[in-house]
Formats: structure tokens, C-alpha cells, sequence
């Protein structure tokens, strides 16, 4: 399993990865994009096999990424992890496809309960 | 100005400190119990930092997370799970704030009616000007022993 994490924060980042590690998705091999425009080259170069953005990050938004993604044919699954999970993010990242909304602060059970059931 | 926050979320507690007990539970820590409010007197910060988001829409404000600089470099530590003696890159501890910064207020965004964008953080020494009437809120907190200062600010 191929997944790209897309957050402008390195920190970040790396919190998440040791939070999917914790989580138990030891496995998994991880890319890092640093915004939404380097994650979706690396999208169309790479085709993970699922990709986990911010929200919110300079070049190119996670919102926008989705969009692009899918404007342009790519179907890879879809998740944000991201600091703000208001009703109507969630319902806007829902309506273009997103499989979930994980909002920051999170733990590795969060991201079981929330991930493990795409994995089936 | 009122702060019009959706207080009975939080049954009579603080809610900024809830948001920030439970940021620092789950990606600080890693355990509850390590964050509580501050007592007796607020001291002045020698070496201060700053880190701030700001939402921007009907009702714009500034979420600001002060401290030290030292307090800032134990939090990165915290956060990418380096030992104490292990050294920090300015960068990292810039990034670090700032994300702690962001996700606070991020969920204190999520607290107001029809917010708007959340902007990216910034991080600085020097305090952002802001005027003094313009201050919603101020929480001083301790972590491990440590100040930290959250402020909420109307913005014009």
C-alpha cells in the first residue's frame, strides 16, 4: 500500500506518519508532499494507492487537489487530515469525493476507527 | 466585543482551555494531565514567541500562542519525539509552534457561527501589534512547569 501524505507542515507530517505507525499501518510505504500542487505531481507520477491531505496549504489548497484530482480523471482514494472539521468542511469535502475528514487533534484510534473500515 | 463562542459544547468549562488540553493530550504528550492554568502571577517572557492564525469573514479575529523560545524548542521535541538533548533546527521549532498554533485554532474556529478562512500561521519574536482593546480572551496555561499564553483578538 502506496499512500502520499500532503501537508505544508514537516512537523506535521511527520506526526502523522508516526500516528499511522501507532495505528498500526506499519506497512504502508509513505511519500511526503510539502503542498497541494507538489501532491498532485507526485499524484500523476506515482498513483498511490491512497493519498492523506491538509486542508489548508500554500501553491494549492487540499480542497483543490481533490478537485484537480478528480477533474482530471484520477479516482485514488481520498482523506483529509486537517485542522479544522466543521460540519460544512466535512460536507464539502463529502460532496467531492472525499471518503473522510480527520480533524487535528487526533490519535492513532482515530485514524483506525476512521481508516480501517476502506481497507476491507 | 463579546466573544460568541458555543459555550454549552464545554458544560461550564473553559472552552479554549478543553481545545488546547486535549491538542496537547493527543499530539504533544501523549498522556492527560500535563497542562493546567497557570497560577498566581503571569511573569513577562524574556525570550518570547509568537505563533498566530487568523480567521478572516464576518467575524475576523487572531488566535496568538505566546511562550519562550526554550518552551518553544521543548514543545518541537515533544512533537517529533527527540530527546531532550537532542539539537532543534530553527525551522523545525518555527513549523512547530506554528502548528501548534493552527491546530488550536482551528478547533476555536470550529467554536464560531459562520466563520471564515482560517489563514496559515505565522511565527515571529517579536509580539504582533495589536491593539489592546481589541483583546477577547487571555488564557495563561502551564506545561511541564512552562508559560504559555493564549489570546483570542477581534480584528477590524
Amino acid at each position: 500500500m502506496r499512500v502520499l501524505v500532503a501537508d505544508d507542515s514537516r512537523v506535521m507530517r511527520q506526526i502523522v506518519i508516526r500516528t499511522l505507525r501507532q495505528a498500526g499501518y506499519d506497512w504502508w510505504e509513505i511519500t511526503e508532499a510539502p503542498d497541494g500542487a507538489a501532491a498532485l505531481d507526485m499524484v500523476v507520477a506515482d498513483e498511490p494507492d491512497l493519498v492523506l491531505s491538509d486542508w489548508n496549504m500554500p501553491e494549492m489548497t487540499g480542497i483543490d487537489l481533490l478537485r484537480a484530482m478528480r477533474a482530471n480523471g484520477i479516482d485514488i482514494p481520498f482523506g483529509f487530515v486537517t485542522s479544522e472539521g466543521s460540519n460544512e468542511m466535512r460536507e464539502i469535502a463529502d460532496e467531492e469525493g472525499a471518503l473522510f475528514l480527520i480533524a487535528k487533534p487526533f490519535t492513532a484510534e482515530v485514524f483506525r476507527d476512521t481508516i480501517d473500515p476502506f481497507l476491507a | 466585543m463579546k466573544l460568541d463562542l458555543d459555550y454549552a459544547v464545554f458544560a461550564g468549562t473553559d472552552p479554549i482551555y478543553e481545545i488546547a488540553d486535549e491538542v496537547f493530550t493527543a499530539m504533544i504528550d501523549g498522556e492527560q494531565g500535563l497542562l493546567s492554568l497557570w497560577e498566581g502571577e503571569v511573569p513577562p517572557f524574556a525570550r518570547q514567541m509568537h505563533a498566530w492564525v487568523d480567521v478572516h469573514g464576518a467575524i475576523s479575529g487572531r488566535v496568538l500562542l505566546s511562550t519562550e523560545q526554550a518552551t518553544a524548542e521543548h514543545l518541537t521535541r515533544a512533537l517529533l519525539g527527540m530527546t531532550p538533548d537532542e539539537p532543534v533546527a530553527d525551522g523545525d521549532i518555527v513549523d512547530a509552534l506554528g502548528e501548534v498554533a493552527n491546530v488550536v485554532g482551528g478547533n476555536v474556529k470550529a467554536l464560531v457561527p459562520d466563520p471564515g478562512a482560517l489563514s496559515l500561521p505565522q511565527v515571529t519574536h517579536e509580539r504582533p501589534p495589536t491593539d489592546p482593546e481589541s483583546l477577547l480572551y487571555e488564557l495563561a496555561l502551564c506545561w511541564r512547569g512552562q508559560l504559555l499564553v493564549i489570546t483570542l483578538w477581534s480584528l477590524a
